[in-house]
């Protein structure tokens, strides 16, 4: 059956409409839960708070099991689901900038648009920031396109990698996601800081 | 109760069991026999010959001819850039990306019309479009494009315009003083055979 728009079930149209009645919903959700406030991003790094790193981590396991189940049930082909290219280098890169970027600004891009849409200075600022970094890296891709291309390793998981099937590598993310949910509370407990 | 804690009772007995059941490799056929059928019936999978030699002529970068005979018989004789994909082969993984993409026009073809028609069928029953078949084969191809004849003085001008354009295009196509083959065998040419396209085709989408 799925994926929908693969299979032709639903058109491009559809899926797009789809599409954005999901983003109103995880913009709606994501603000009445706190994450429009930079504290929630930056306290990940500080220990504070570690709602953001536990929200996240639950979503992946989630979706993970959901498909994976799906897949078991024959509801969803795996083989037709796109996964991202990847490059190992340039995502290493990308990732250090991205999280001194989170830290600095207290944003991800989502929460950046999400504080922004009730109007909060800092995060319109980041957002503009945001376009700002997006139309740099444009511009000067030339500059970047041999750091961007490098290392290409096509659409490679994790579970191929360490040579497991991917229920195994599912079962030891969800320990480590229960093991880091633990560590999370204790680094809650450990650098507390006042109501906010 | 801690939510993380309940989230673990939840979550860890999931992960058990999609741990220990096996992965699920079945292939869906996403076309039933019966819709199967209903297209056989239009021979809407069927290319005819004069338009495939029209965009052979032009040079049509969306033409993909593909041979599904062995590679011994293309490599004796083949049509212009077409590339082998032997029926026997045609579910190979290496061939994805050739046979299910929307941007080229594939044509399959074999000394008949079966083989190409076999094809045809499986990789329709895979849900893959713009596949056909080249109606009436090779064998067709040389009695009637190569080997073009005379309409005789009685046909109505329909019939002539479509000589014309035979005569010229076999012209093109390397023909003219071909003769028409038998049913199972298709003569040797001298065309050297292209070497199959092995570039593929990347994948587009995501977040």
């Amino acid at each position: 059956m799925g994926p929908l728009v693969a299979n032709g079930i639903i058109s491009e149209n559809t899926n797009l409409l789809l599409a954005f009645f999901i983003g109103i919903g995880f913009g709606f959700v994501l603000e009445s839960s706190g994450f429009s406030s930079s504290r929630k991003l930056a306290g990940v790094f500080y220990g504070y708070d570690m709602v953001v790193l536990k929200v996240f981590f639950t979503a992946a396991i989630t979706a993970m099991l959901g498909l994976l189940f799906m897949s078991l049930f024959g509801w969803v082909d795996l083989d037709q689901v796109y996964v991202n290219p990847l490059f190992l280098r340039s995502a290493i890169v990308g990732g250090v900038v991205m999280g001194a970027g989170f830290i600095m600004g207290g944003f991800c891009p989502g929460t950046g648009i999400c504080g922004a849409s009730i109007g909060k200075i800092d995060a319109i600022l980041f957002s503009v920031g945001l376009f700002v970094g997006v139309y740099f890296f444009a511009f000067t891709y030339s500059w970047w396109e041999k750091l961007y291309k490098a290392t290409p390793l096509g659409g490679k998981k994790v579970s191929d990698a360490l040579g497991m099937s991917d229920g195994l590598f599912a079962l030891v993310l969800i320990l480590v996601a229960m093991g880091m949910f633990y560590a999370a509370e204790w680094a809650e407990k450990k650098f507390p800081r006042e109501e906010y | 109760m801690n939510p993380r804690v309940i989230l673990a009772v939840a979550l860890i007995p999931l992960g058990l069991i999609i741990a220990a059941v096996p992965a699920n490799k079945t292939k869906q056929f996403r076309l039933t026999a019966p819709e199967l059928l209903q297209e056989t019936a239009t021979g809407s999978q069927f290319m005819q010959p004069d338009a495939v030699a029209d965009m052979l002529v032009k040079n049509d970068p969306s033409l993909q001819l593909i041979d599904v005979r062995t590679p011994e018989e293309f490599a004796a004789f083949s049509l212009p850039r077409a590339i082998n994909i032997p029926l026997a082969n045609i579910l190979s993984d290496e061939y994805t990306d050739i046979l299910n993409q929307d941007a080229k026009t594939n044509v399959f073809y074999s000394n008949g019309t079966v083989q190409a028609s076999e094809a045809w069928m499986l990789t329709r029953q895979l849900g893959y479009t713009n596949n056909y078949v080249l109606e009436g084969g090779l064998n067709y191809w040389f009695a009637n494009i190569l080997g073009a004849k005379e309409p005789s003085s009685v046909n109505p001008s329909e019939e002539f315009a479509k000589y014309d354009f035979r005569k010229s295009a076999s012209a093109a196509l390397g023909g003219g003083s071909v003769v028409a083959s038998d049913n199972n065998t298709a003569p040797a040419a001298a065309t050297k055979p292209p070497v199959a396209n092995k570039a593929k085709k990347k994948v587009t989408g995501g977040c």
